[in-house]
């Protein structure tokens, strides 16, 4: 009996063959911290890891015909946890629980004196001086875009709900605009898209459907086109498509930055789409 | 330049330097010796067989400055023959490397010479241009420097340290079996990565819908990559550090894709990536945070050490993302940089099936789609869309953690560059009044049997296409196929208009994603025949090529017998694929055989019963696949059985009789695949009886597991569950009415 006991102890042991052991730190707080460091680290009769909470030290156990220290403690970085050969990547770290996130040791970064001779970062502000007999009418439908704007930006972070919110400002900024003070110009768009700008902005207001808001926002940005088409702006707007969207007729929508947030798709195709016209 | 010749003369022994003085430069020859021999590597713990050049894999890193005369002595010591070609490079047509069009191959035993002068500077690399030997280890950088007094030498760039790298991938298998393996539709290398995107996977995704779809529209399992490979490998090894290097110091790293078959992403660990030169040329300088280098493609970087006492893993994942490599530049602790998460290959599914018509073309964008500035693989990568399985975790850590990666692993800010941010330095128009030559192509492919073609065509079925010297030749490709393509011009950099206008880069590797179309023009300068093909090796071993040939140019002194040569080099590319499979039942053989090349399929089946009562029955058909999806096949049959059953005959339920225990007959035929990739083949035998039979193969069920069906009207019928337990085992178990219930043993290669 006792010599069966004994016999599974050592098979218990002998899982990893040859094995050899050492001992290293891994930086780490808590109980929580030993589980992830050790599964990081173990591999089935291959490596296994026993970290010490208090005194940070691990043991590594493994076959030196199959791996090695640097694997183990890279796998165990890869997971958040530093050691003296591996930094864990700082986004990893940063996503660790809260109790975990254990105290590192700070690099010196060294500050680099570089002159920026960067051309291509011209400033768009530069150009605000707009004339005073205009500012009137860019602020009676700046709240207009402005909240158009904060829909877009609802609807690429796919979030029906904030949309819902952002749509009823919208509806509010649109009742609100006093057509006496629109330019001729403007005041003969307005006239022509009002109602379908508000129409289907009640519509993104009733829903929390995503999909369905986009139906919705498709139309509503190409008044909002028609509109701001026509209306002075003190930064440029970028009219932007995307080829894919509305099941691949492609639809469009105005964004005050150039790069590329795709409103239609969200995360999942955020980056789909190019601007086609700088409405300055 | 005295180091330099120091360090050769370490090298090589033989490198023998000839100064040439007819110019107030000093031209000078710079020569290379390469042996090329046969050599065995352990790269996995198993010994394999490469080819070495020097002793080294990947080959020696050569370095020219621009006006030196470059003089390669190559000496084939291999048991076949080779080719070196000089990838990038401006040189005269019979320099360029390509066997059966530039030249002859280097026959073993024998030494070849390629002298020309260097007219450019850049980042470069050389390979093989014979078979596959670039896959196992016939590649090299070739680092072209710029003189110090050239007008275009960049302080601050030009002048930093510089670290040639070379990505490769190292497989176990012979390329020549990969290579036979994918036109086979085999689906080892699938099941090697975890990608089978079987029925079971994609029901425990909550994905079954798609995958309907996907099969419904005649898809297989669609990956980003085809190959398998044990090893990714930079400058032939799997990880080191760069010690030399220390905080604040600023590294020019020369990158070139020497891979066979895979992309590789570029990320690193101490903040952004200035790319500073692409294929060669350079271009604005752009800081990103990542950047994607397709096959044979170059891109030259620059990356800061941040700080002291550490050293920042520089990391190329390929795109498939199962494996990756990593060096780690400064000394110290070593910083890693997050891993790229696991593809998650049933969004991309479903987004294929959304592109993909029913008649197996896509969606044509148009120009709305070019430059990689719409991946459409975003969909599938978790950095960037969020992971929506949660991982394995213990449930409370589970819990603990949804608040805090939920927000932060969705990170659109990455920057990823593409070809739209590439900005030459230099105005690359070109002549104003030179006559445009206007071509297109559309680029095409068929998964299921490995077909990649230029408008359905493959090389061996088309004929040079003669341009004249001094024309521009603009090109629009468009890419109609389910992968990308890393499409290679020898001999000429063409400019890739992306909107930068006058200021347009110049390339040599446009990587053009499905449904994109671009536009590339260049000016034809330099006389010769020089190749166009997508680089990936097995496309263009698939016949994915064209030649570029200028009308009335000189004869190449190497190549007497262009006509004969080409039709080589057709050849080549279009070789016929031997597969073979047998099941070893209790109640019979089951097997077949096949012959394939493109268009050309030579098959025989056969269930072969232990006695005469149950039987044996082969059918052979010689057939051609139709149109460019190839889901039709016309043939010609001969089917033969013998069967003791008393002379019964039986009925089919048409109500033709046969003879089931004698027969011997020609048919004539037709398989259609129709949707969810079931064969209907409907055949007629000379006797007047019509046969019609559904049956599909391989449904994958599970990771390993796979079903098939068959029935017909002469009510024979068979259903069979496979388990693919190794790369040529499997263990099969099938139902069959002739014969009855089975249990076996599949072998197949």
């Amino acid at each position: 009996m006792a010599i069966t006991v004994l016999l599974s102890f050592t098979a218990c042991n002998a899982q990893i063959k040859n094995a050899k052991t050492e001992s290293v730190k891994i930086y780490g707080n808590c109980g929580m911290c030993e589980n992830t460091i050790e599964k990081a680290g173990n591999v089935k009769k291959v490596a296994q890891v026993d970290w010490n909470k208090d005194t940070k030290m691990a043991t590594l156990t493994y076959d030196p015909s199959k791996t090695n220290q640097d694997e183990i403690l890279k796998r165990i970085a890869l997971a958040g946890y530093d050691s003296d050969q591996f930094l864990a990547p700082d986004d990893v770290y940063d996503n660790l629980p809260g109790c975990c996130q254990y105290e590192r040791v700070k690099k010196t970064e060294v500050i680099l004196t570089e002159v920026v001779t960067d051309h291509s970062m011209h400033n768009h502000d530069s150009t605000t001086d707009a004339k005073s007999e205009t500012k009137q009418e860019v602020k009676e439908l700046k709240v207009v875009f402005d909240n158009y704007f904060a829909l877009k930006d609802a609807l690429v972070k796919s979030d029906g709900n904030l949309a819902s919110a952002k749509a009823k400002d919208l509806l509010n900024a649109l009742n609100a605009v006093q057509m006496n003070q629109l330019s001729n110009e403007e005041h003969t768009v307005w006239m022509k898209v009002m109602k379908d700008l508000k129409f289907d902005t009640e519509h993104i207001e009733e829903t929390k459907d995503v999909g369905h808001q986009r139906d919705h926002f498709n139309t509503l940005s190409d008044n909002m086109y028609q509109l701001i088409k026509v209306s002075k702006q003190v930064t440029p707007t970028y009219y932007q498509h995307c080829p894919m969207a509305n099941d691949g007729k492609g639809a469009n929508w105005l964004s005050k930055e150039n790069g590329v947030k795709n409103p239609y798709y969200g995360s999942q195709m955020l980056t789909c789409g190019k601007t086609v016209e700088t409405i300055e | 330049m005295d180091n330099q010749k120091n360090i050769y003369k370490k090298m090589l022994p033989i490198v023998i330097l000839l100064l040439i003085t007819s110019n107030i430069f000093a031209q000078k020859v710079v020569r290379y010796d390469l042996y090329v021999k046969d050599t065995i590597v352990n790269f996995t713990g198993k010994e394999k067989r490469a080819i070495a050049v020097n002793r080294q894999i990947p080959m020696p890193t050569l370095t020219f400055t621009e006006g030196d005369t470059a003089e390669i002595h190559v000496h084939n010591q291999l048991k076949e023959s080779t080719s070196l070609h000089w990838h990038g490079l401006y040189l005269p047509n019979k320099e360029d490397g390509v066997p059966y069009l530039t030249q002859m191959p280097i026959e073993p035993n024998t030494t070849h010479i390629y002298r020309f002068p260097i007219i450019q500077n850049g980042t470069h690399w050389y390979h093989s241009h014979s078979g596959l030997q670039e896959q196992i280890g016939m590649y090299g950088s070739l680092i072209l420097k710029k003189r110090t007094d050239d007008p275009t030498f960049r302080k601050g760039i030009d002048d930093l340290p510089t670290v040639p790298i070379i990505l490769s991938e190292w497989t176990d298998y012979k390329p020549e079996n990969v290579h036979r393996m994918l036109h086979n539709a085999s689906d080892w290398f699938a099941i090697k990565k975890g990608t089978t995107q079987s029925y079971g996977e994609a029901i425990k995704a909550g994905h079954f819908k798609t995958k309907l779809t996907n099969e419904w529209k005649r898809m297989l399992a669609m990956d980003v990559s085809d190959v398998y490979y044990d090893k990714f490998l930079i400058n032939g090894t799997s990880e080191h550090q760069l010690t030399r290097f220390k905080a604040g110091d600023k590294v020019r790293l020369r990158i070139a894709n020497g891979g066979a078959s895979s992309y590789f992403w570029l990320t690193y660990a101490g903040g952004k990536i200035k790319v500073v030169a692409n294929d060669g040329n350079d271009v604005e300088p752009v800081d990103v945070d990542r950047l994607i280098i397709g096959v044979s493609e170059t891109y030259d970087i620059i990356v800061t050490i941040p700080a002291e006492n550490t050293s920042y893993e520089f990391l190329a994942t390929p795109e498939g993302r199962t494996k990756s490599v990593s060096i780690y530049i400064g000394s110290g602790i070593k910083q890693l940089v997050s891993p790229l998460p696991k593809l998650k290959y049933f969004e991309g599914m479903k987004m294929m099936n959304d592109m993909m018509n029913m008649d197996g073309t896509m969606n044509d964008m148009g120009m709305d789609m070019s430059l990689q500035q719409m991946d459409m693989n975003t969909i599938m990568y978790p950095e960037i869309t969020g992971d929506k399985e949660p991982m394995k975790m213990d449930k409370m850590q589970e819990m603990e953690n949804m608040n805090h990666s939920q927000h932060s692993s969705i990170n659109s800010d990455i920057v990823t560059l593409n070809y739209a941010m590439l900005k030459s330095p230099t105005i690359t128009t070109l002549p104003e009044d030179a006559p445009v030559r206007d071509l297109k192509f559309e680029l095409t492919g068929n998964m299921n049997r490995y077909v990649w073609s230029m408008d359905n065509k493959v090389l061996s079925e088309t004929d040079k296409i003669l341009i004249k010297k001094g024309e521009i030749v603009r090109i629009t490709l468009y890419n109609n196929s389910m992968m990308r393509h890393p499409m290679h011009l020898h001999g000429h950099d063409f400019r890739v208009i992306n909107g930068q206008g006058d200021y347009a880069p110049l390339k040599n590797v446009l990587d053009i994603m499905p449904m994109e179309t671009n536009v590339i023009e260049f000016e034809a300068n330099l006389e010769g025949d020089w190749f166009f093909h997508c680089h990936i090796l097995y496309h263009m071993m698939a016949g994915m090529n064209r030649v570029f040939s200028y009308e009335n140019q000189a004869p190449n002194p190497l190549l007497p017998d262009k006509k004969w040569a080409y039709k080589k080099l057709q050849r080549e590319s279009n070789e016929l694929h031997f597969m073979f499979q047998n099941d070893f039942a209790t109640n019979g053989n089951d097997g077949m055989t096949m012959l394939q090349n493109t268009r050309w399929s030579f098959g025989t089946e056969w269930r072969l019963g232990y006695h005469d009562r149950h039987g044996y029955e082969t059918e052979t058909h010689i057939g051609r696949y139709i149109g460019r999806n190839q889901w039709l096949m016309p043939f010609v049959g001969f089917d033969w059985r013998y069967r003791k059953q008393n002379g019964d005959f039986e009925k089919n339920i048409f109500g033709q009789t046969n003879t089931k225990d004698n027969r011997t007959q020609f048919s004539l035929g037709v398989a259609y695949t129709l949707p969810m990739l079931v064969i209907l083949q409907t055949e007629i035998y000379h006797d007047g009886n019509l046969r019609v039979q559904l049956r599909r193969e391989d449904i994958p069920l599970t990771k390993r597991f796979r079903a098939s069906f068959m029935v017909n009207t002469d009510k024979e019928y068979m259903v069979g569950l496979n388990y693919i337990a190794g790369k040529n085992l499997g263990f099969r178990t099938h139902y069959d009415s002739d014969m009855g219930f089975g249990i076996g043993l599949t072998l197949n290669y």
